[in-house]
């Protein structure tokens, strides 16, 4: 694929639902070890109601649906990691401002105003065991491609694979924030879930896109 | 209590009742409660918001010359940014809404969201968050202190303002201005339940004490011996008044409350020492607030306010206000 239109963000946020509901519960289980075990569940309404949101919306620009479908996470989803996941879209969106096709260089875009809105929300930086763990990469691999002048394709390729080195990454901080920071040092060694829902979003994005 | 799940909601459901007119839930949600009657077109509105268990706080402060709306979390627990924005929809009557809230990293993160989602809409919204309890961080990090019983004195003004018609910039700035001039500190002397949690969130001896505690039983700085009323308030209003400075001819209003599960007796017990050593400092008191406004559960303890007072801000607390946990006649 060349570029994204607002047909195939439609198609992601399927995507992206499909994806949470088949791993509602390994986040259920990921959070229940430190957190309250109610991420599968948090993740699977918030991705619900934006895909039917996506699915109804006649908004031609992918910026202003991006945006919207943040809107519509942040109440179907009033978790914490509901929110930073819904200010993540509302950023990104707003980024886009009035793009009608993402390449290369306004998915960058996307993803670096995805993740630094997350990171100004939570008051959080990379390190921290977080959902910016997986973003973060994902977002300079994807500058750094587009930079390059690579394809779209090529591009979400390395995003994802940055993403997924992340999660083995963070998989050995330890945990600074929410419950999660409580454990501290018995954090070290364990899958965070919010570092697996970012994955699952960079994955979403790369599957359609090279399909 | 019913059923500890049901605490809030029931609460909330006595509370509108018996305050019919005066408080109405909107959107559907018993969580989001607005001022009854017509909103006045021009008027800055003004939401607060934060977890139950503090009443006064947050909601009993809706009425006249204060609150416009609150958004209600479960108990110590921040509402969400869904019901903040439905709060903020019901109450904007074209001129922007200002959110007054304590410095709690929930409610800044929901309220942050909320003011990004009303912006979406088109709706101007500032905020004010307002931190003094001189216990929570030292002098220089006034930006890490926890807002408490303080941010009484923040809705007065600030509400006495909007009631002029003055702008959200205007109100803004009057509500900084009380923010940075008020400080806090108050003393824990039993330990408070959380009803879905159902026992103690930390344990306190018979005979001990515990100065500095915050409102949901965060650590303080000093923690010992039950002393006298009149040594904890030395103690105390040593704290605030060389924190602000308070200094020799200032004036200030005074605040006196009690944590949930202490006498007024007792508060005004602390308030007779209070009242000496301004006296001897040569700081005039213009007004003593005594009573329940800022509580924590069942906790005994209680905490003093000072707040410095200009012309401005003397005449906008003396004005009158009219809610279902304040009311006050022109002073």
């Amino acid at each position: 694929m060349q570029s994204l239109k607002t047909a195939d963000i439609v198609t992601i946020l399927r995507e992206l639902k499909l994806s949470v509901e088949n791993n509602q519960q390994l986040l259920g289980e990921l959070d229940g070890v430190m957190g309250d075990g109610d991420l599968g569940l948090t993740m699977t309404r918030a991705f619900t109601a934006a895909a039917e949101e996506a699915d109804r919306s006649e908004e031609p620009l992918p910026g202003k649906l991006l945006m919207r479908l943040g809107a519509v996470i942040a109440k179907a989803a009033p978790s914490t990691m509901g929110t930073l996941v819904a200010t993540g879209f509302m950023r990104g969106g707003k980024a886009l401002d009035t793009t009608s096709q993402l390449g290369p260089r306004e998915l960058a875009v996307f993803f670096d105003a995805f993740v630094n809105g997350i990171m100004e929300r939570g008051k959080s930086a990379p390190g921290n065991k977080t959902i910016i763990d997986t973003l973060y990469p994902a977002a300079r691999a994807l500058q750094t491609a587009a930079a390059a002048g690579e394809t779209l394709d090529s591009a979400a390729g390395r995003a994802y694979v940055a993403a997924r080195q992340g999660l083995e990454d963070s998989t050995q901080m330890k945990a600074q924030h929410g419950r999660a920071a409580y454990y501290q040092d018995a954090s070290i060694g364990k899958q965070d879930g919010g570092a697996t829902v970012g994955l699952l979003i960079v994955e979403g994005f790369y599957k359609v896109i090279v399909r | 209590m019913n059923d500890p799940r049901l605490f809030v909601d029931e609460m909330l459901e006595g509370i509108v009742v018996a305050h019919p007119g005066q408080l109405i839930s909107v959107a559907g949600d018993l969580r989001c409660i607005v001022r009854g009657g017509d909103k006045t077109a021009g008027k800055v509105g003004i939401a607060t918001g934060g977890g139950s268990g503090h009443l006064p706080l947050f909601l009993g402060y809706i009425g006249k010359g204060m609150l416009d709306g609150c958004a209600v979390g479960g108990v110590f627990q921040s509402p969400s940014a869904d019901q903040m924005l439905e709060v903020t929809r019901a109450i904007d009557s074209g001129a922007g809404v200002l959110y007054i809230y304590g410095n709690y990293g929930g409610d800044i993160m929901n309220f942050d969201m909320a003011a990004e989602l009303a912006d979406m809409e088109g709706i101007k919204v500032e905020q004010v968050v307002a931190g003094e309890d001189v216990a929570s961080a030292p002098k220089g990090e006034e930006g890490k202190r926890r807002g408490v019983a303080g941010i009484f004195f923040v809705y007065k003004i600030a509400g006495a303002l909007a009631g002029e018609g003055a702008s959200l910039a205007a109100v803004k700035k009057v509500a900084e201005k009380v923010s940075a001039g008020v400080r806090t500190m108050g003393v824990a002397l039993s330990p408070c339940i959380v009803p879905e949690v159902g026992r103690p969130s930390f344990q306190l001896g018979e005979n001990e004490m515990e100065i500095g505690m915050g409102i949901h039983g965060e650590p303080g700085i000093h923690r010992g011996p039950l002393q006298t009323a009149d040594e904890i308030v030395t103690q105390i209003t040593g704290r605030l008044l060389e924190d602000l400075p308070f200094r020799k001819g200032d004036e200030v209003a005074i605040l006196l409350n009690g944590l949930g599960a202490t006498p007024k007796e007792e508060l005004y017990i602390l308030g007779r020492k209070l009242h000496r050593i301004l006296k001897e400092k040569q700081i005039t008191v213009f007004h003593t607030y005594v009573g329940e406004f800022a509580t924590s559960m069942e906790m005994a303890g209680a905490s003093i306010s000072l707040l410095r007072l200009d012309d401005e801000l003397r005449r906008l607390l003396a004005q009158p206000a009219d809610t279902p946990f304040f009311t006050q006649f022109q002073l």
